[in-house]
C-alpha cells in the first residue's frame, strides 16, 4: 500500500480547487508526510493560512485550522501559540500574502523568534487574482499590472528572514518533493521561528504570457534559477546574481524563544518572581 | 468528491485514481521508464487522461507519486510488493527509449494514435 493521506485530509473537499499541475498540491503532500513522520496527534497541530491560492491549504487538511485575513497569518498564529505553547503551529502564506500585504507581520514574527513554522509558497506572481506583480516577480516578465514588463526589483525573502532574526531559514522547491519533506520536518522540529520558502510553479498566471505554458516548462524554469547551497557558495558573485540557493540557509538552535520568555512574564503576574530585568537576557540590544 | 484508492487493486506496481487526475502531465515527465502516458479522453476537462501503459517496466522509484499534486497516482510499497510475490523491473534501454518517444510526443501515448 502506498502512503495513505486519507487520515489527514478532509475528503469531502477533494479534489483540490488548484489548477492542474499546481505546486501547492506537492507542498501539501510533502507537509502531510512530514507531519506523519513527526508522529504528532492531529489535535496538536494548528494550520493557519491567509488569502490567495495558498489560503486553500488549511481547508484541505484535517487539523485545527484557521483561514484568516490577508497577510495576517503570523499575527493570528502568534495568538494561537501564546495561548497554547505546547501545540505545533504552522503558517502557510503565499509570496504576496507573506511579503507584500503581510510583510510587516512576517518580519516581526521573525524578530520575536516565536516557535512556529512559516511556509511561504513563492510562485513569483499573485495567482488567485490573475497575475499582478508580486514582490518576487522576476524583472522583465509580463504581468497584468505591468504589461510592458515588470521593472520592480525582486525580493530575496530568505535574506529578509535572516536579517529579521528568524532562527531557522531554508529555501526549497517543488521539484524535489523528498528533499522538501525533509526540510519541512527539520523546520517543524526546530524550536524557534522557522521560515521555509518553497519555490512553486504557476504556469497558468505567470507562465501563460512568459513562455511557460505547461507545468513542466515552468518547473524547468524554476530548476534553471535555483541551485543547491553548496554549489552556490563556490560560484563567483557574478554567477550568483541570477540564482537562488536551495537548502538550509540558517539554523541557530541557541536563540532565545519567545514563548519561554512569555512564561516568565506570567510568573511575574502570578507573584512567583519579581520583575524581569536586563540581566535575564544574553542579547540585550 | 473524490474517493481515494490508496489500496492496491490487484497487485499493480502503480495505479491511478482517475477521479482526481487533472491531466497535468507532470507524472509522465518524471517517469524514467515510460510506464505512464496521457490518452485522449473527450470527457476530461483538458481532453486527456493518465493511463498506466507499461506496468511491467515500473522500477518503483516513486517519483510520479511524490510529484503528483492531486493525490491521483500511487506506487506500491517496495517491501509489501515483494512479500506479495512480485518485484519491480530493472531500468532497460527499451524503456528509456519509450520514455524519450513519449516525451517527444508531448507526453501523449505513442500507442493510442491520433484521435
Amino acid at each position: 500500500m502506498a502512503f495513505n493521506y486519507d487520515k489527514y485530509l478532509r475528503l469531502e473537499k477533494m479534489p483540490t480547487l488548484w489548477c492542474w499541475g499546481c505546486g501547492d498540491g506537492v507542498i501539501l503532500k510533502a507537509f502531510i508526510r512530514a507531519i506523519d513522520k513527526m508522529g504528532v496527534s492531529q489535535d496538536d497541530v494548528c494550520v493557519v493560512s491567509g488569502i490567495g491560492c495558498s489560503g486553500r491549504f488549511s481547508s484541505y487538511v484535517d487539523f485545527n485550522t484557521i483561514h484568516t485575513t490577508h497577510g495576517r497569518t503570523v499575527a493570528y498564529a502568534t495568538g494561537v501559540k501564546l495561548a497554547n505553547p505546547d501545540k505545533l503551529v504552522i503558517c502557510v502564506a503565499g509570496d504576496g500574502d507573506a511579503l507584500a500585504i503581510g510583510g510587516n507581520h512576517t518580519i516581526h514574527g521573525c524578530r520575536r523568534n516565536i516557535d512556529m513554522t512559516m511556509i511561504v509558497i513563492n510562485n513569483f506572481i499573485y495567482g488567485l487574482t490573475n497575475s499582478q506583480t508580486s514582490p518576487t516577480t522576476p524583472r522583465g516578465m509580463w504581468t497584468v499590472s505591468q504589461k510592458a514588463g515588470n521593472i520592480d526589483p525582486t525580493f530575496d525573502s530568505c535574506e529578509l528572514a535572516i536579517a529579521a532574526g528568524a532562527s531557522f531559514v531554508a529555501r526549497d522547491s517543488v521539484i524535489d518533493p523528498k528533499k522538501l519533506e525533509k526540510t519541512l520536518l527539520k523546520a517543524m522540529e526546530h524550536k524557534g521561528f522557522s521560515y521555509v520558502e518553497v519555490l512553486s510553479n504557476c504556469h497558468i498566471n505567470l507562465g501563460r504570457k512568459n513562455k511557460m505554458l505547461s507545468a513542466i516548462e515552468n518547473l524547468d524554469w524554476i530548476d534553471s534559477i535555483s541551485i543547491a547551497k553548496k554549489k552556490y557558495d563556490t560560484l563567483s558573485e557574478e554567477e550568483q546574481m541570477n540564482l537562488l540557493p536551495l537548502g538550509i540557509l540558517k539554523q541557530d538552535s541557541e536563540a532565545e524563544e519567545y514563548c519561554e520568555m512569555y512564561a516568565e512574564i506570567q510568573k511575574v503576574h502570578q507573584g512567583e518572581r519579581k520583575k524581569i530585568t536586563q540581566d535575564d537576557f544574553a542579547k540585550k540590544i | 468528491m473524490g474517493t481515494f484508492t490508496t489500496k492496491n487493486p490487484g497487485n499493480q506496481p502503480v495505479w491511478v485514481n482517475t477521479d482526481n487526475c487533472k491531466a497535468c502531465d507532470v507524472c509522465v515527465s518524471v517517469c524514467p521508464s515510460g510506464v505512464l502516458a496521457m490518452r485522449y479522453e473527450k470527457h476530461s476537462t483538458l481532453g486527456a487522461m493518465i493511463a498506466v501503459e507499461h506496468p511491467e517496466s515500473c522500477i518503483g522509484c516513486n517519483e510520479c507519486e511524490l510529484s503528483c499534486p492531486d493525490f491521483a497516482i500511487f506506487v506500491a510499497d517496495r517491501k509489501e510488493y515483494k512479500e506479495a510475490g512480485y518485484s519491480f523491473a530493472k531500468l532497460t534501454d527499451e524503456a528509456k527509449a519509450r520514455q524519450e518517444a513519449i516525451k517527444a510526443n508531448k507526453y501523449y501515448s505513442i500507442e493510442q494514435g491520433a484521435n
